[in-house]
């Protein structure tokens, strides 16, 4: 079988819709060319060949084989160098897509804003909104006549009762009135035939001279009978 | 007082959109969309929109073809959208983003072994001669 001859790198060519912004222009690509490199290099035995890890036949809970007791598991080497320089570069990488990410939050929020204004400032908008506040004029105008006629009558009403009120309380006061005349009167009349001090010898003298007989039989069908054998 | 008409009308608590390859394609022959997905949906399952796409293999030109809908992409940032690493390298080469540091430390190394595999290769020639 051939072996697989690392070709000429691929490049990878983006075709893009829409403004790009500035940034920095690609040196070399070629992400996919690491794993057939290391593949090489083991073939050719230049090499350790580089372990590469995965999980292949045994899961997480089967024991590890006795081949591999006394592996020493050693994290990749860094070079200190290396290090500090990919650390600043990721500094300045961040802090661009912070600025990046704040710019396009602005930018979504400045459209929307746009989108808003379109809608709420249109010439159907205003000529809705000048129909619906001529209805709503006239609504108020209709209910307010309603609502001043229902007052009206009730002012009519009201004026009404108290006049009758006041009618029967005259009326009331008149027949009082009267009936205590009438009783005065009545009173003045019976007056005449009082007996008072002055008048008390002459009515005893009447009184005597006069005996009044007051029994009287009668029957059961009603008959009256006044005379008696006393008298 | 507890607010709780806005916790109640989200359909989606405490996630967030991220902007990701979803792997498609057949056997031996991967495609990957770019798409805008709520973080803890499946890799290929329903996503929002699709923001692009990134062919892994070269094709007769040598050429690896992305397509990306900037004006979609930039609106998802906008709104919040985390972005995940191969699709910001994708980014970075294409100019929308800086250059990740990733990509730049690779290539100096690729540039470093392979600038000492040359002199290896040239001092195994010379003793030779």
């Amino acid at each position: 079988m051939p072996l697989p001859r690392p070709g000429p790198e691929p490049r990878i060519r983006c075709r893009v819709r829409g403004q790009v912004h500035g940034g920095a222009q690609p040196e070399v690509g070629g992400a996919a060319m690491l794993p057939a490199l290391s593949r090489c290099r083991a073939l050719l035995g230049r090499c350790r060949p580089l372990p590469v890890p995965a999980r292949g036949r045994k899961s997480r809970h089967d024991p590890p084989a006795k081949s591999k007791a006394g592996r020493l598991k050693v994290p990749p080497p860094v070079d200190p160098a290396e290090l500090l320089v990919v650390s600043e570069r990721y500094r300045q990488y961040r802090l661009v897509l912070q600025a990046l990410r704040v710019e396009f939050k602005q930018e979504v929020l400045r459209k929307q804003h746009e989108e808003r204004l379109d809608r709420e400032s249109g010439e159907e908008v205003m000529e809705e909104h000048r129909k619906l506040m001529a209805w709503n004029n006239a609504e108020n105008e209709r209910l307010r006549k309603k609502r001043e006629e229902r007052l009206r009558r009730e002012e009519e009403e009201l004026q009404d009762r108290k006049l009758q009120g006041a009618l029967n309380h005259a009326r009331l006061m008149e027949d009082f009135l009267k009936q205590k005349e009438r009783e005065v009167l009545q009173l003045q009349e019976e007056a005449r035939n009082f007996i008072t001090p002055e008048n008390l010898d002459e009515r005893i003298e009447e009184c005597l001279d006069n005996p009044r007989n007051y029994n009287f039989a009668i029957d059961k069908e009603g008959r009256i009978v006044k005379q008696s054998m006393l008298s | 007082m507890v607010h709780l008409a806005h916790l109640l009308m989200k359909h989606y608590h405490g996630g967030h959109v991220a902007i990701r390859l979803a792997l498609g394609g057949c056997a031996n022959r991967p495609f990957f969309r770019i798409v805008a997905a709520y973080n803890k949906r499946a890799r290929d399952s329903k996503y929002l929109e699709q923001v692009g796409c990134y062919d892994p293999l070269p094709n007769s030109h040598n050429e690896k073809l992305v397509g990306l809908n900037i004006e979609r992409i930039k609106h998802w940032i906008g709104c919040g959208a985390h972005v995940t690493k191969p699709v910001e390298k994708l980014l970075g080469l294409s100019g929308f983003f800086p250059l990740h540091p990733m990509t730049i430390t690779n290539a100096e190394r690729l540039r470093k072994r392979r600038a000492l595999k040359a002199i290896t290769a040239s001092e195994e020639e010379t003793p030779g001669d």
